[in-house]
């Protein structure tokens, strides 16, 4: 299951609780901003990908406060979930490095 | 109202329109929070794309909840599962003798209905001619009581209203009554495991019903379990069609055809129907076992399956179904023995099991329990405009 590649949104969402816990209002801002507005995650989508997460044992909550008469429940990265995080970065950086390699060989083969 | 009060109370409706109640409990607040953030600040109504993915992101909760079972007391949900599935199941299996017997040899009076003598059209009546006291007529009551579908439809009804210290004390006192009138007769009880797998069913009943008091009451506790409905859905489809089929294959008998063929023991000389006439096939072809028994067999391992594989707390309810027919089949073995055992050994082979059911419901009864539980439904704290 740790070999699957993330989707793009669910990898925008770990990122998002990568430095500290957030809230889901928080995670939403911060993964539109994060994506320059490309990925909106919706309340629904939100949630119901938080729900996996956490029964996947790659997010858990970690605290609960009320401001202006609201809920907040912040989520945060399991140990679980910061593992699976860095062997994505690292997948997407090997993967990354190698297109990149092989484009600059293809840009010399060119040329000659 | 404000505008802001307004679409709250939309958002709300459609939270509680989509999403299973269970999820809720822990996430209303936190998702109208998030949901009321992200709306626009002249947003009065929630937009298309947002009520869809409400929609579509609920479903993907409910299957993922429905193959998990997200349940924080299973064992309390699968009590309260089985207090509604078992008395169905009885009706069910009463409903299958009454259309399978009644198709192939006539319904009978509503007197034989009573008393659970299908396919024996005028028993009741031929009996209580011989003799109105004697130990016929008085099975007649302990048929009734067993084999009749009256008992068993109370029973569903009490059952699916969630009237449940009725349902219990109902469920309870027809095996103690039926096995009163029996010993005061002298009848032996051992020779009839299907008569036994509906006491243990109704003792049973009587448990389940008493062991879960906080859990969802009545038809409520099939409402999230659509499983466990399928499961039941695919018995009566069964059912339906094993008695159904019946006709197809021959005409429905006369009395007076009934009464010459069980004179004669000339099974082969029933009638054939459309499809026997049509394919050829006789009385006791291939064909027969493959639309009666076999789509029973086929339909119970469909249910079965289904029950297996969706859930946690379906496992458990079907594996607190299973006791009352493991039981009977222990009584099945034993009335197997050659020659059978004694009268009294009978008696206490078969009732010893009902008395252990019994007397745990009535220990169960008695425990003190605390009040509250987290399956008991519980009220939001703020559900108008904040």
């Amino acid at each position: 299951m740790s070999d699957r590649p993330l989707q793009e949104p669910t990898f925008l969402l770990l990122t998002s609780l990568a430095e500290g816990p957030q809230h889901g209002y928080g995670i939403m801002t911060d993964v539109e901003r994060m994506s320059d507005g490309r990925v909106r995650l919706r309340a629904g989508t939100l949630y119901a990908a938080l729900d996996r997460l956490v029964t996947e044992g790659l997010v858990e909550e970690d605290r609960e406060e009320v401001v202006e008469g609201r809920l907040r429940r912040y989520y945060r990265l399991t140990p679980h979930g910061g593992d699976r995080l860095a062997a994505e970065v690292a997948r997407l950086q090997h993967n990354a490095a190698l297109a990149a390699k092989r484009l600059r060989g293809r840009v010399i083969g060119g040329l000659a | 109202m404000t505008a802001a009060g307004g679409l709250e109370q939309a958002y709300r409706r459609l939270l509680r329109r989509y999403y299973p109640p269970l999820y809720l409990r822990r996430h209303e607040e936190e998702i109208l929070g998030v949901l009321m953030a992200a709306a626009n600040p002249e947003q009065r109504r929630p937009g298309g794309r947002e009520s869809l993915d409400l929609l579509w992101s609920a479903l993907k909760i409910r299957i993922r909840m429905i193959l998990r079972g997200t349940d924080s007391q299973p064992w309390a949900a699968a009590l309260a599962l089985t207090g509604v599935l078992l008395p169905l199941l009885m009706l069910l299996l009463k409903l299958t003798l009454f259309l399978d017997r009644g198709a192939r040899y006539g319904f009978g009076t509503p007197a034989d209905l009573l008393i659970g003598a299908y396919g024996e059209p005028g028993r009741y009546a031929m009996d209580f001619r011989l003799n109105p006291y004697s130990i016929a007529v008085t099975s007649h009551v302990t048929g009734a009581l067993t084999a009749g579908p009256v008992p068993a439809l109370i029973l569903a009804a009490l059952a699916l209203m969630g009237w449940r210290r009725a349902a219990a004390v109902f469920a309870a006192l027809v095996p103690l009554a039926y096995l009163g009138i029996s010993l005061a007769s002298g009848s032996i009880l051992v020779a009839a495991p299907r008569v036994a797998v509906t006491l243990y069913a109704y003792g049973l009943e009587a448990l389940v019903l008493l062991a879960a008091p906080n859990a969802p009451r009545g038809w409520r506790a099939l409402r999230w379990r659509p499983s466990a409905l399928l499961a039941v859905a695919t018995v009566a489809a069964g059912v339906g069609m094993n008695g159904g089929l019946w006709p197809l294959f021959h005409r429905p008998l006369t009395p007076a055809a009934f009464a010459r063929i069980v004179n004669r023991y000339q099974l082969g000389s029933i009638p054939h129907g459309f499809i026997d006439r049509l394919f050829g096939v006789g009385l006791n072809g291939w064909g027969n076992w493959l639309l009666y028994q076999g789509t029973l067999v086929a339909v119970v391992a469909v249910a079965l399956t289904i029950m297996l594989v969706s859930s946690p707390v379906n496992r458990r309810a079907l594996a607190l179904l299973v006791v009352p027919f493991a039981l009977g089949f222990v009584i099945y073995l034993f009335s197997l023995i050659n020659p059978p055992l004694p009268g009294p050994g009978g008696n206490a082979l078969t009732i010893l099991p009902l008395l252990v059911i019994l007397l745990t419901a009535m220990a169960l009864r008695l425990v003190p329990r605390s009040p509250a539980s987290p399956d008991a439904p519980s009220h939001p704290a703020t559900p108008g405009d904040v």
